[in-house]
């Protein structure tokens, strides 16, 4: 009797233990781990940087391959409708289009220009938060004396995790641009925003060139 | 005062970068009004100048004289030495556990960490640092932001943070080493300012040369840095100045 009962137990305790595997991984397959698809991407960007060899290409070649490698992990065109805001929904197909590749200029040479600067810090994954299709993977950028907290606001497509904004330090990248882009089109309108953004990517390119 | 609290937390709540009315237009929009906005562009004006032509010069020198090890020290010194205010001001809004830990900090940087010269307690105890100050007990407490403020040569801020900014000033002098004489707090606080900026040289103009507008760039980030809460100085600056 007592022995009958045993077995129900460990029949029971096995039956439940596959469930719990079973259930681990169904879950798994369907929410990919953000943090573990940001790490490889982030060794990327980083060789990139302190490759010897990408030392001798110009700074232009050089931009455009980490642009390369930030199209894998960046969903541009989900950037670009959230700095927009309202107007994103106003514009049509060819000028939406439009929009993402300028904005995404602007980006490669603001931002992408400015990690060049890098020379070998160490990025430390600290935590990440899910919640639904979105999901927030936080690093930390040790340098001497300081680290900087980086983190990546990201959205499921599929089963891979795309970043549509960069906070720093507590700073939304998007958000503080999405606020600088209301004052310019509630003053000149969409066509002013688009030839501001315009000179200022000659601006910087300018700059680059002198630099 | 219990409304206060849960409407603070609400606010906290609606600047998660994951919900998606973060992103609207409305919460995009300062919800802290700027009547004053011409007074505040001159003193950003004003403020830019001071850090292009004085702060930065001074900082690139001594950052070559100082290796940078040695002033991440020194400014974790000075981070340590504001602990019992910051622990203070959590108690003062209720939060008990982080008034503790807090405390703790203070307590094993100032042992462990020899004067707080090293961050032991993030490094070895993973105790982060949170920030706490006046301002945000007044929030709690009730108090609005009044408006937009641009202080000279201390940076952005609002009427109710720049006041909580004054009460803690006189707080720390109280237990500050250096308390003798007005003369020896201003050099002491120059050398932080001076030390604070050669860790972050450069990020200034970077945020600036990327701006359309910097008076609404560094405006939204001081806010939207602000209401993360966490330890945020960006750039000790004076147009940047979120968190000293």
């Amino acid at each position: 009797m007592l022995q009958n009962k045993f077995t129900t137990l460990v029949l029971f305790l096995v039956s439940f233990s596959f469930m719990g595997i079973i259930f681990s991984q169904s879950a798994a397959s369907a929410t990919p781990d953000p943090t573990e698809q940001f790490r490889p991407f982030v060794k990327k960007v980083t060789d990139i940087l302190v490759d010897p060899e990408t030392k001798s290409i110009s700074k232009n070649e050089k931009g455009q391959r980490i642009l390369n490698v930030f199209r894998e992990r960046f969903d541009f065109r989900e950037m670009s409708k959230r700095v927009l805001g309202q107007q994103w929904r106003e514009l049509n197909d060819r000028d939406q289009r439009e929009f993402e590749d300028l904005f995404t200029r602007l980006l490669q040479y603001a931002y992408i220009g400015k990690i060049e600067d890098y020379s070998g810090q160490k990025v430390e994954f600290t935590q990440q938060r899910i919640k639904g299709e979105r999901a927030e993977v936080q690093t930390l950028l040790v340098d001497k004396g300081k680290s900087i907290p980086i983190s990546y606001i990201v959205l499921l497509r599929g089963d891979q995790w795309m970043a549509y904004d960069v906070v720093i330090e507590g700073v939304s990248l998007v958000r503080n641009y999405m606020e600088q882009f209301k004052e310019i089109l509630s003053k000149d309108g969409y066509t002013g925003l688009v030839q501001q953004i315009r000179d200022k990517i000659a601006q910087i390119e300018k700059e680059q060139k002198q630099g | 005062m219990a409304l206060a609290v849960l409407g603070f937390f609400d606010g906290a709540r609606a600047d998660d970068f994951l919900d998606d009315t973060s992103y609207d237009d409305q919460s995009v929009a300062v919800k802290t009004p700027d009547p004053i906005e011409p007074f505040n562009r001159a003193m950003f004006t004003f403020n830019d100048k001071v850090y292009v032509w004085v702060l930065d010069p001074v900082a690139t020198g001594y950052s070559k004289v100082l290796p940078a090890d040695i002033r991440g020290c020194i400014g974790n010194f000075f981070y340590n030495l504001g602990e019992p205010v910051r622990s203070a001001n959590f108690l003062l809004q209720g939060r008990f556990g982080e008034s503790g830990l807090t405390l703790s900090r203070f307590t094993i940087n100032s042992i462990g960490g020899v004067f707080g010269l090293a961050d032991a307690a993030a490094d070895e105890f993973k105790i982060p640092r949170k920030r706490a100050t006046f301002g945000q007990t007044l929030s709690v407490w009730g108090a609005g932001d009044g408006f937009y403020l641009v202080v000279p040569l201390l940076g952005p801020s609002t009427l109710r943070d720049f006041s909580g900014k004054m009460v803690e000033a006189v707080a720390t002098s109280a237990y500050y080493p250096w308390n003798d004489d007005v003369e020896t707090s201003v050099s002491v606080f120059s050398g932080q300012v001076v030390n604070d900026t050669s860790l972050h040289l450069g990020v200034y103009e970077d945020v600036k040369s990327m701006s359309f507008d910097p008076y609404v760039a560094f405006r939204n980030a001081y806010f939207q840095s602000r209401s993360k809460g966490g330890d945020n100085v960006l750039v000790p600056n004076p147009n940047f100045n979120v968190n000293r």
